[in-house]
């Protein structure tokens, strides 16, 4: 079963990132988000299996751009401030803010919040592009790693 | 849903000026900048609730007006922005934005 699991998993790593560069080329070459988010859904599609392999899937896959799970964590957090979202509701990397129930508005505030939380800016189009926390996450490492090179 | 993912240019255009109001506010003092976004969300807020999405002359006429009150906002001599609420009683029904932002000045 060990043996298994091992050669799955090192089998897909290669089959996503490939999946993962033509989803990039796709983005770059259309710019539309509406091929991405397609493009992202069955990247979600294939990832749920067994819980620990699909998580060791989805870090080998996207490599460096997943966001490390603290970022992950504190975006959840200030998410859940700025929309006063009631305790026992789970806020994941998965969650859209527009079903935690903010309109485009909330979410400018949110981008606005995280800007100063990580002492980040964030421009005007990457900014409209963002729609789940780990979109946010996501694009903060981005940031970060670029500020302190 | 899927107004999220489209948004129009206009729509755009109105986020980016939120935005500008909200970056704008950091530079003031906190206590005036919790007021500023107050006023500002609560103009933005009922503004997209009362205005009608295909109204684009009217909602081209508050975003130029907001462009206006968001450069003066900017100056750095200006310290807050305070709302006028002039009697919202129905003595003109027809008129909807019947307060009007106005801007104070640091000297006085």
């Amino acid at each position: 079963m060990a043996h298994c699991l091992a050669a799955v998993a090192s089998f897909s790593p290669s089959a996503v990132r490939r999946r993962l560069s033509s989803q990039v080329a796709n983005v770059i070459s259309s710019r539309s988000s509406v091929s991405f988010r397609s493009q992202k859904m069955s990247f979600v599609s294939i990832s749920s299996r067994p819980s620990s392999l699909r998580f060791k899937i989805c870090c080998s896959a996207t490599g460096e751009t997943q966001a490390k799970k603290e970022t992950v964590d504190k975006v959840c957090m200030i998410v859940k401030k700025q929309l006063a979202v009631p305790d026992g509701t789970p806020v994941t990397a998965e969650s859209k803010f527009s079903e935690l129930g903010a309109d485009s508005l909330d979410t400018v505030e949110i981008v606005m919040g995280l800007e100063e939380e990580f002492n980040i800016t964030v421009d005007e189009t990457s900014a409209q592009d963002i729609a789940t926390v780990q979109d946010a996450a996501d694009l903060i490492e981005k940031l970060v790693t670029e500020k302190t090179a | 849903m899927a107004s999220r993912t489209k948004l129009s240019g206009i729509q755009r255009q109105a986020l980016a000026l939120y935005r500008g109001f909200l970056r704008t506010a950091r530079l003031k003092s906190p206590e005036e900048r919790r007021r500023i976004e107050s006023v500002v969300s609560a103009e933005f807020r009922e503004n997209a609730r009362s205005v009608d999405r295909r109204n684009f002359v009217y909602i081209e006429y508050l975003m130029r007006r907001g462009k206006r009150q968001l450069d003066q906002l900017k100056n750095p001599d200006i310290t807050g922005l305070s709302t006028l609420e002039i009697n919202k009683a129905s003595s003109i029904p027809e008129q909807r934005v019947e307060h009007d932002l106005g801007v104070s000045t640091g000297r006085q």
